[in-house]
């Protein structure tokens, strides 16, 4: 059974580390990237979209002087450069993009915030006994892939009055120092990390925020 | 999992990785010379990004290789513990009081160590340029936080292992561990060496050894940090530079 666990403030470090954000023109990629640059890291933004990123990127130094935040318009070249790569990527791009990027990301934290649906939102694109994350781990057998969603409303991050400290965020991966960085990483943006267990463990997840976000819209 | 690679059959591009693997062991290829068509069939077939591929690891394989001889499918199987990073100019790769957890490898432009002292001034202990390893191997080896900072005095590209892929791989690989030894050893000797020239020799000569062993240093590392490598101010170096010329 997957056991829930809060995770104690870890020490910060020093080295600055490098999040390449693949889909950083998407709500929720931008949005993320908005808030991990206000931490002690080097964010690289990439999407198919060069000139939406480039705009997103001025905002975030405009909000932010001090950020260490870059366009880079190849999803290798900045993955190349990153130490943690966030996927926010649709689950019909996600073939694509894992080989694209397959050459550079060995062994490096790769984290999928995506939510297999389809247009339809209670259809989901995967079987439920393969997950998408796990056909990612499966794609990139040599990195530490780590499933993160919000909870429960992923749609809110954007809007005003929504009180960000409130939002958990779920972490599912096979590698316990990867889920532990990513929990930082959680952390650091603002946000409340619940590790949930491994990557099998996972699988439900993208099953109950669905339904939230069906029930999000319905409301 | 990770032994059933060995037997896996490498993809296109593990062909060229191969073949490029085997031309290294025999010395034909120049890595640098590489970017500008040692591989002219596999440039015209293949995309920037498959070269740029086999560029990422062409320099650390060229150099395992040299040491110890690999097959392409243990070539295959380590590269998947490795890690490729490219580290912009001053941006760091390990700053002071956190663990050092990997060895970087450098396969193209110049790292250095340095020990920043309270009032500011910075000692470098270190510079690695192309085919050099670099690490605080004491934080390494004990998880104790580093006392020294490494950053990237030239846009760079690394190949890292960490602590853990490297441990894994010491247990899988014994041609990784006679790697390790060996570039271990040498590095040893390097600091050896560094140590008795600094105690015995005078400052001209000390100068003179390094142009004479690192050409490629003196050229590409700014003057105030060789200064600082060799414990000096800048103004007793440029000193030292003009009497070794005017002495020629």
């Amino acid at each position: 059974m997957p056991s829930s666990s809060f995770v104690s403030q870890a020490k910060e470090m020093n080295t600055k580390q490098v999040v390449a954000v693949v889909g950083a023109s998407e709500r929720i990629g931008s949005a993320m990237a908005t808030a991990i640059s206000k931490g002690n890291y080097r964010v690289l933004l990439q999407s198919e979209n060069f000139e939406k990123v480039q705009y997103i990127v001025n905002e975030i130094r405009r909000d932010s002087p001090g950020s260490d935040v870059e366009a880079v318009p190849y999803a290798m070249e900045a993955c190349w450069e990153a130490d943690i790569i966030i996927l926010a990527i649709s689950y019909a791009k996600q073939r694509k993009v894992a080989e694209e990027i397959s050459q550079v990301v060995n062994q490096k934290i790769v984290i999928s915030i995506a939510i297999p649906v389809s247009d339809a939102p209670t259809v989901l694109l995967t079987s439920p006994y393969f997950s998408a994350v796990e056909e990612l781990q499966a794609m990139l057998p040599h990195s530490k892939v780590i499933k993160v969603l919000s909870c429960p409303f992923t749609n809110g991050l954007n809007e005003p009055g929504m009180d960000a400290q409130r939002l958990d965020f779920l972490i599912a991966g096979n590698d316990e120092h990867a889920r532990q960085s990513v929990c930082d990483l959680v952390k650091d943006a603002g946000f409340n990390p619940v590790i949930v267990g491994n990557l099998a463990a996972g699988r439900t997840l993208p099953t109950i925020t669905s339904l939230l976000h069906t029930g999000n819209k319905n409301n | 999992m990770r032994q059933q690679q060995w037997h896996k059959a490498p993809d296109i591009r593990g062909f060229f990785i191969f073949e490029a693997g085997v031309s290294a062991k025999m010395g034909k290829v120049d890595e640098r010379a590489g970017r500008n068509g040692t591989f002219p069939r596999l440039m015209s077939f293949h995309s920037g990004f498959v070269t740029n591929f086999i560029m990422m690891y062409s320099l650390y394989f060229q150099t395992f290789n040299t040491k110890v001889a690999l097959t392409g499918e243990e070539q295959e199987v380590i590269k998947h513990y490795l890690t490729v990073k490219k580290l912009r100019r001053k941006q760091y790769l390990l700053q002071e009081e956190d663990v050092c957890k990997m060895v970087a490898f450098v396969e193209k432009g110049a790292l250095r160590s340095y020990k920043l002292n309270e009032d500011g001034s910075e000692h470098i202990v270190q510079f690695a340029l192309e085919g050099a390893f670099m690490t605080d191997l004491y934080s390494f080896l004990t998880n104790e936080p580093s006392i020294y900072n490494i950053d990237a005095i030239e846009d760079s590209e690394l190949v890292l292992i960490t602590k853990s892929a490297s441990d894994e791989l010491r247990m899988l690989s014994p041609k990784y561990q006679e790697f390790i030894f060996q570039a271990t050893s040498e590095a040893y000797i390097q600091l050896e060496r560094r140590i008795t020239y600094t105690i015995s020799l005078s400052l001209d000569e000390r100068y003179k050894q390094l142009v004479a062993n690192y050409p490629d240093i003196i050229q590409r590392v700014p003057q105030h940090m060789i200064a600082s490598y060799m414990g000096l101010t800048p103004e007793t170096l440029s000193r030292v530079r003009k009497r070794i010329s005017f002495n020629k």
